[in-house]
């Protein structure tokens, strides 16, 4: 049986039946611990502009509950995957970290992190967690991820240069090829869709949308999808937005998702794919784009959405960490209850937990329903595999998306060589 | 030529005998060109360091100048506590591998003994070896001696790979003073280390500033293993990977990118053309010596 | 301590000391030289003969598998198409750049007066002071493809219709590599030469002019052969420093793996070991980036210790 890995995140409308078993969870449950210690926590850096003072509430109110001391690092998600590899490798792991969701089971896998099972159990909080983060952070049937936050990208637009051009939010692909025509014309000098190569969630939506698969898994095996006709297709039109219509940069080629938010702060940027988290970013950057763009799903091919990926963290327990009550009831904390819902209003994440998600849902804001929407119909999960860490270092889908850009390979010849090389990687050369 | 002494900045190669304008503007135009080549990265940086506008239009001269950049990188930035850290890492590695190598070096230059040659050959070999090979391997020692992610497990690795340069550099000028000199101290009585603190010691100085130069270029410069070793260390990483780190969050803050690697390379550029002299004779006297 | 101890010899055992001693001097650094620099490079080979991942570092375990990772290596299309003519490639030009650009400044310099020569050997020290990575930025910004100075001006000159990304490209991408080592490099060639130059009996020259020997003869039939040992240390050196390359490549856009077409030896080992946890694998390029020099070493080695034992 061949289970694909797009697979709708059906996680908000079960969790409207699970929510209703699961009863308020209190934080009776930590650790009483035997007071002074010390908890090192890797937070990754750029999720929340306020996350400094968001931590020093943190702190404090951790130190009431449990007389220890925190001390958060903040790590760039640039550098995180090295960093994680080789304090794990170097025997340096903090107690608690941030673990975006497809390293969860990399770690996992290395023999770096604890089992969260029985602490989740002892806490009564298994049935609230946002199903696809739990699946994301499990590996050989145990959790070693705490669902923290998810995030979806949808297709941000300024308003003002819609405006200006006359055009509407696309609907489709065929819409969004003459939004970006319309875009060009009337500004010849900017960017009116952002092809960055260096950002491959930005890639798969198009894959998806077209019917094709990133990866799907076979029994034991992994098999690339990105050389499928449907996948193809998809890579096509939106690298072709590039190279045929010119529609976005030459230096787009080796952008990586914060230079597109920064290009778009700027007001370079007529539309791009950009996470829910991006709006707050936008407007810290560049006051004056307060109330200057919109996001709308991302467009299906002859309308209705294409899927997104569901990006997220988990807040995972190193083997490392001394005291593992200590360690979870900072994890409990943090993912649950009011801080849980706090971090989500700041950053522009939703919830990992599914009775906190469910009020994110009914916001009516036009900056966060439309990723809301997104999130709910159309998220779709990257390959489940320990490997998918490795194929992101490999850079597989950059390389694809660089080669196709800068001209050097054509979407058939690039797009084959991508999906044989994450064919191999997924399935451990090793 | 004892080149350990002798400067070579001072003394034109020849007059030539006939000016004619037409050489000599020639000459100028070449010494334009070579001034702007190498000028011209450090003008470019300097320039946007000090321009607000820098990332927005590009102008050779600062658009809207401001000191902003720099307040911004040493205050947000944190390239205080970096420099720091660089200076201390720095200075441990040349005092320490000054020292080991100017013991190192009066063995191998002053004493003619058995496998002598074979010592020669390895530290040239050693200093072949390219740092990715050892970038895994010392990252486990290192580990094995619990100094990951410290100051002090960095000057390690920064006094083993300044080392081998430094005695190839020093023998030179060990090799330079006259062997008469020393003969004369033990006439006088003087026992080996006497002779090697009051003789030796003092002619050999300079070529101790040429490889403290170098140890302190290594300590200041070096970039993979401080990345590997210093992981996730932030308040003990050195001036080459906090500016790495600040240009994964500012990656498109060229005005503060610009200032910070003002920071970090002006101090090391003036040093340098301070001792500029001392440099070229310390060169050629250990590479070359006759 | 090596000192108090060799001092407290009595004068007659003399001969003995001078067996004793240069040991007692060589120790320490020898000492730190074996356990930093060759018990690794043992390591590194004895890794390179294992599958050696996160979780072998982690439990200390050991799997060998032979010289499995080699042949994974040497079966690698892009070792042969890519990354081998990248490094040495890359090498050669950069090695023929650095040593003939540092020699004709040389040759300027010495033919300057004293105020131009100050003037322009600071500027040279300037450029040489420049840490590799400030270096690199610096030059990925003036190459930045939509608000670098390089292509404002060729725009503004009317060479360049669009802005071009000069970093995808193989060629361009190592041509500012290039660029950089060279800006880097060729300092330390310049002083070299010029300290070599100025040793130079001038009476020879002004025998050869006398002669008719033009400037170009002057230089290939007199300096050449007489500065032919600094220019064997010049070569070497920079062999050794290019092939080296790592933080030029790694820092600029696409070169820290995402663009194949730019991996060089030292950033593909690198690469496969962190990113991937392939630590043997990285080992095993490690390896052969080492014995690629060490071919070198031993033709630095002949050159240089052949002629002094002489």
């Amino acid at each position: 049986m061949t289970r694909a890995m797009r697979r709708p995140v059906m996680a908000a409308t079960g969790a409207l039946l699970l929510a209703a078993t699961t009863a308020a969870c209190g934080s009776g449950g930590g650790g009483e611990g035997e007071g002074d210690g010390t908890l090192n926590v890797w937070i990754m850096q750029g999720t929340n502009p306020s996350a400094e003072d968001f931590f020093a509430d943190v702190a404090t109110a951790f130190e009431e509950e449990t007389g220890a001391t925190l001390d958060v690092e903040f790590v760039e998600w640039a550098d995180a995957h090295d960093r994680f590899v080789t304090s794990i490798a170097g025997g340096t792991t903090p107690d608690v970290a941030e673990t975006g969701t497809t390293w969860t089971p990399e770690f996992a896998d290395a023999g770096a992190l604890a089992s969260l099972d029985e602490y989740v159990d002892g806490a009564g909080v298994s049935d609230d967690l946002v199903e696809g983060l739990v699946e994301a952070g499990t590996y050989d049937g145990q959790l070693y991820g705490m669902p923290w936050y998810a995030g979806v990208r949808s297709l941000v637009y300024n308003t003002e240069m819609f405006e200006q051009s006359g055009v509407e939010p696309p609907t489709t692909w065929a819409e969004l090829e003459e939004a970006a025509a319309a875009l060009k014309k009337e500004y010849p000098d900017k960017i009116a869709v952002a092809v960055p190569g260096d950002a491959e969630f930005t890639v798969y939506p198009w894959v998806w949308g077209a019917g094709g698969e990133v990866a799907t898994l076979d029994s034991d095996t992994w098999t690339s999808g990105l050389d499928s006709p449907e996948a193809q297709e998809g890579i096509d039109f939106w690298t072709g937005l590039a190279t045929e219509g010119d529609y976005s940069s030459a230096g787009a080629t080796t952008w990586r998702e914060t230079d597109v938010l920064d290009a778009f702060a700027a007001g370079d940027v007529g539309m791009a794919v950009m996470g829910s988290w991006t709006p707050g970013a936008i407007v810290d950057a560049n006051a004056d784009m307060e109330g200057k763009f919109a996001a709308v799903p991302i467009p299906g091919q002859d309308g209705g959405m294409s899927p997104s990926v569901l990006g997220g963290s988990h807040l995972s327990m190193f083997e490392t960490a001394e005291d593992k009550d200590l360690a979870f009831a900072f994890i409990e904390m943090m993912t649950t209850g009011e801080f849980a819902q706090q971090w989500g209003e700041q950053s522009g994440y939703f919830p990992g937990q599914v009775s906190l998600l469910e009020e994110t849902l009914q916001s009516t804001d036009p900056l966060v329903a439309p990723f809301a929407q997104q999130f709910v119909e159309g998220g779709a999960s990257v390959p489940v595999a320990p490997t998918y860490g490795a194929v992101q270092a490999k850079a597989t889908t950059s390389t694809m998306m660089q080669s196709i850009l800068a001209g050097d390979a054509d979407v058939a010849t690039a797009s084959t060589a991508a999906a044989e090389e994450m064919t191999t990687v997924l399935n451990g050369s090793e | 030529m004892s080149a350990g002494r002798s400067a070579p900045t001072l003394r034109p190669l020849r007059r030539t005998p006939r000016r004619s304008p037409l050489r000599q503007l020639g000459k100028g135009v070449l010494v334009a060109l070579l001034l702007a080549f190498t000028l011209f990265p450090v003008y470019w940086m300097l320039n946007s360091s000090l321009d607000a506008q820098a990332g927005h239009t590009s102008s050779f001269w600062p658009a809207e100048p401001t000191l902003d950049h720099y307040w911004f990188v040493l205050t947000e930035g944190g390239f205080g506590t970096f420099l720091r850290n660089s200076l201390l890492v720095a200075l441990g590695t040349v005092l320490i591998s000054s020292a080991l190598a100017l013991l190192a070096s009066v063995a191998v230059a002053r004493f003619r003994f058995r496998m002598r040659t074979q010592v020669l050959m390895l530290v040239l070999i050693v200093q072949m070896v390219p740092l990715e090979a050892l970038v895994i391997p010392l990252f486990v020692q290192v580990r094995d001696l619990q100094l990951l992610e410290t100051l002090t497990g960095l000057v390690v690795v920064y006094v083993a790979l300044a080392l081998p340069f430094g005695i190839w550099m020093l023998r030179g000028f060990v090799a330079a003073v006259p062997v008469e000199l020393e003969e004369a101290a033990y006439l006088d009585g003087a026992s080996w280390g006497r002779m090697f603190w009051s003789v030796l010691l003092p002619l050999v100085a300079p070529g101790l500033v040429a490889t403290s130069i170098f140890s302190f270029i290594t300590a200041w410069n070096e970039f993979i293993f401080a990345m590997t070793m210093l992981g996730g260390a932030t308040e003990s990483y050195t001036v080459a990977i906090g500016l790495r780190s600040f240009f994964g969050v500012h990656s498109n803050d060229w005005g503060a990118i610009m200032a910070a690697s003002t920071i970090i390379t002006v101090p090391v550029m003036i040093f340098f053309i301070l001792v500029q002299r001392r440099l070229a004779s310390g060169l050629t006297a250990g590479a070359v010596k006759e | 301590m090596t000192l108090q101890l060799t001092e407290t010899l009595p004068r007659l055992s003399r001969a003995r000391a001078a067996v004793v001693r240069p040991w007692l001097l060589l120790a320490p650094a020898l000492a730190i030289l074996a356990v930093l620099l060759l018990w690794p490079l043992v390591r590194v080979f004895l890794f390179s003969l294992q599958d050696y991942g996160l979780r072998e570092i982690t439990t200390g375990e050991p799997s060998w598998i032979g010289l499995e990772n080699y042949a994974e290596i040497l079966a690698t299309p892009e070792l042969w198409t890519v990354v081998l003519p990248n490094t040495v490639g890359f090498a050669v030009l950069s090695v023929a750049g650095t040593v003939v650009f540092g020699t004709a400044v040389a040759v300027l310099l010495a033919s300057l007066g004293t105020f131009w020569r100050t003037v322009t050997s600071s500027a040279i020290m300037a450029a040489w002071a420049m840490p590799a990575v400030t270096g690199t930025y610096v030059w990925v910004w003036i190459f930045d493809a939509d608000r670098g100075v390089f292509n404002d001006a060729l725009m503004a000159l009317g060479l360049l219709d669009d802005p071009t990304n000069w970093f995808t490209n193989r060629w361009t991408f190592y041509a500012i590599v290039l660029l950089n080592v060279i800006h880097h490099g060729f300092p330390f060639v310049a002083v070299t030469v010029l300290a070599g130059l100025l040793g130079v009996p001038k009476e020879m020259l002004e025998a050869a002019e006398m002669d008719g020997a033009g400037a170009f003869r002057r230089f290939f039939l007199i300096i050449v052969p007489q500065l032919r040992q600094v220019f064997a240390v010049v070569i070497i050196l920079s062999t050794i420093w290019d092939f080296k390359v790592f933080a030029q490549v790694y820092l600029m856009p696409g070169g820290a793996g995402s663009n194949r077409s730019v991996l060089n030896l030292g950033v593909w080992s690198y690469v496969e070991s962190f990113g991937q946890n392939r630590y043997g694998f990285g080992s095993a390029i490690a390896v052969l980036l080492t014995l690629l020099l060490l071919v070198i070493t031993a033709v630095y080695v002949r050159t240089v210790l052949a002629e002094e034992e002489r």
